[in-house]
């Protein structure tokens, strides 16, 4: 791919985002008149007495935030967990934290039923507490079975957290058995995932727990060049490899903890998003990296689109991911060369 | 300046396993080639890897000009010594320019922008060790001697004083593995050092300054110019096979080549059937 090629490539992934996101801000159970939201802007008005400005401002923003930061941040750990595990198959999910997740909340659903949970935990909903709490320790668990003096294992990383997922993935079937019918509806819709978040609350928590590791992983960038071309290699060049490993493996680990928390396991996004952007701009992580992370929030901008028009009603938005994203991914694999993935 | 790596009596063990040395004491310095031979599993990668500051040695103490190498930050380090290991093992694609510019890391900024200069260094590499043809090809398409050429230039282009290269010719053509020592022997005449990994003891015999050689069962190596170590009987003991050393009728260097195992197929110089059954 030439530079100028390059290029166009990442300006046509920035303007589609930004129109996804103008579109997510226009799209709803209702239209919005841009108009009618701007007049009452001007008007001054009270919020409460401005139905189309408070649309807009209540509802349609917090959300749309939330999409762009769900899905940046999981196209960004999924670049970055397959540079670390050196294995284009990786995902955020690889290593159990969406299952963990999901066990935790369901855990925290039953408490509540019949164990007297409080709804809440210091103004944070308890499924919410559950969820991230439950992908911590997944993590622990999974990065101590991995770690042995002074080194970490990247297949043991792999395989321990397969397992750990499927652990998580047999509680959630303990807890459904538990349930009652009528909250097994609602669980469920919270493991298919969604962005349809109230307020700025949840969005506020994605902010504080998204960004800043966000930051943290873009700054690796040139070193995960290095890792992904040969571990020794990398070492000989000056690289702490066990140190990026392990930062890596906690910042993005905490970072799919608190999106999984508050949008729940939303599929596909960490593995599509990236594989897609690595088609066309190879694998330097410096063009990848940024360009996955604008293309995931508008992937998945898009993505709540469809979500809210598809059916009437709602469509829990990890349906729409995999219907969109899984058609689109075996299209990659059946165009482009077996090289192009490494072997 | 002129560089120095030395190891001063290092030795090493894997976990739990006996050590692969002890006592190795050698110097690379800027100007000469240090030559490393001897037998499969002898250390020679083990070595090369403490010497470059990716393992610790269990006793003895490795330093470059006098520093211990554990006092250098790791990029420090690595633009003074640099470090090409025996085999990688690429996860994504990446084409031979960008496999080639990854050398250029410790002299990166943060965010790992290519300046002009590091692109005229890249390109300069890629014309010493033949690949510009090669340049917009996919790095894991090439062969095996293809890949180590571009591995070359990408160790090359870390701009390092001291290279330490673990078998550098083992995949090259009679032509590549000429060039390739050619091309150290000038570098080493412009004041690089090396410390080369190799089976081919009649290269290391031409090219080399010094050598070490690393044997299955003493724990010190050999070590001495390439007329000192070269004997046919060190090399016999070392390699556990009869190995005779005459002198080249041409240039005069050491002649090595081995014998064929007693009962094991054509003797030497003989014509006799290929070999067939002889073994257990
Ligand atoms: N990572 C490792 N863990 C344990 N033993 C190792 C490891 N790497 C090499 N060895 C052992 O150390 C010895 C020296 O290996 P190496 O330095 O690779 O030999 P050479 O490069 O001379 O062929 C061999 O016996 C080998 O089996
Ligand atoms: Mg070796």
């Amino acid at each position: 791919m030439t530079r100028r090629g390059r290029r166009f490539f990442v300006a046509l992934v920035v303007a589609g985002s930004i129109a996804m996101v103008l579109l997510s801000l226009l799209t709803g159970a209702e239209p919005l008149s841009v108009a009618r939201a701007w007049r009452e802007w001007r008007s001054g008005i009270p919020m409460t007495e401005a139905p189309t400005l408070s649309i807009l401002v209540q509802q349609r923003m917090p959300r749309t935030l939330a999409a762009l930061l769900v899905g940046s941040g999981l196209a960004l750990v999924g670049c970055a967990f397959q540079a670390m595990l050196r294995n284009p198959l990786a995902t955020p999910y690889t290593l159990g934290v969406a299952s963990a997740g999901a066990f935790g909340a369901w855990t925290a659903t039953v408490l509540m039923a019949g164990y007297g949970l409080t709804r809440s935990i210091l103004g944070v909903s308890s499924v919410q507490v559950f969820a991230f709490v439950f992908a911590e320790a997944d993590v622990l668990i999974v990065y101590f079975l991995a770690a042995r003096k002074g080194k970490v294992s990247p297949t043991v990383l792999l395989l321990g957290g397969v397992t750990m997922g499927m652990l998580s993935n047999s509680g959630i079937l303990l807890m459904r058995y538990l349930s009652d019918p009528e909250r097994l509806k609602m669980m469920d819709h919270w493991l298919m995932g969604g962005v349809d978040v109230l307020g700025y609350g949840p969005v506020l928590t994605l902010l504080i727990g998204v960004a800043p590791c966000m930051a943290i992983l873009l700054a690796q960038m040139a070193k995960f060049d290095q890792l992904g071309f040969g571990v020794e290699i990398a070492a000989g060049r000056g690289i702490n490899v066990r140190l990026l490993q392990t930062s890596t493996f906690f910042v993005g680990s905490l970072m799919t903890a608190v999106i999984v928390s508050v949008a729940g396991p939303i599929g596909f996004v960490g593995l599509i998003v990236p594989h897609a952007v690595r088609s066309v701009t190879g694998s330097r992580h410096r063009i990848l990296m940024p360009v996955s992370v604008i293309a995931g929030g508008g992937f998945l901008c898009f993505c709540d689109i469809v979500a809210r028009k598809l059916l009437p009603g709602e469509t829990p938005i990890g349906i729409v991911t995999t219907l969109l994203g899984g058609p689109f991914f075996l299209y990659l694999l059946l165009r482009r060369r077996f090289t192009d993935w490494g072997a | 300046m002129t560089h120095t790596l030395t190891a001063e009596s290092v030795a090493y063990a894997y976990e739990s396993a006996s050590p692969v040395f002890s006592q190795v004491d050698a110097a690379v310095r800027a100007g000469e080639i240090l030559g490393i031979v001897g037998p499969n599993g002898s250390g020679k990668s083990t070595l090369l890897r403490v010497m470059s500051g990716l393992l610790r040695p269990g006793s003895g103490r490795v330093t470059l000009d006098g520093r211990p190498l554990s006092a250098f930050s790791n990029v420090d380090r690595a633009r003074t010594l640099a470090f090409l290991p025996q085999a990688v093992n690429p996860a994504f694609a990446l084409s031979v320019f960008e496999v080639v510019c990854l050398g250029r890391y410790p002299h990166m900024g943060a965010f790992g922008a290519l300046s002009a200069h590091d692109r005229e260094v890249a390109e300069r590499c890629m014309r010493h060790t033949e690949i510009e043809a090669l340049e917009t090809r996919d790095f894991l398409t090439l062969s095996g001697g293809e890949r180590q050429r571009v591995l070359l230039a990408s160790i090359l282009a870390q701009e390092p004083d001291i290279l330490l290269l673990d078998e550098p010719t083992a995949a090259l053509d009679i032509h590549h593995q000429i060039e390739l020592f050619a091309l150290l022997a000038r570098l080493a005449e412009d004041g690089y050092g090396f410390a080369v990994v190799t089976h081919d003891l009649n290269l290391a015999a031409r090219f080399c300054d010094r050598l070490l050689l690393l044997t299955n069962w003493r724990e010190t190596p050999i070590s001495g110019t390439p007329a000192e170590v070269l004997t046919g009987p060190r090399l016999s003991e070392a390699y556990a096979a009869a190995i005779r050393v005459d002198r080249h009728p041409v240039t005069d260097a050491p002649l090595i080549w081995a014998e064929t195992p007693a009962g094991n197929g054509p003797s030497a110089g003989g014509d006799g059937p290929p070999l067939e059954g002889g073994r257990s």
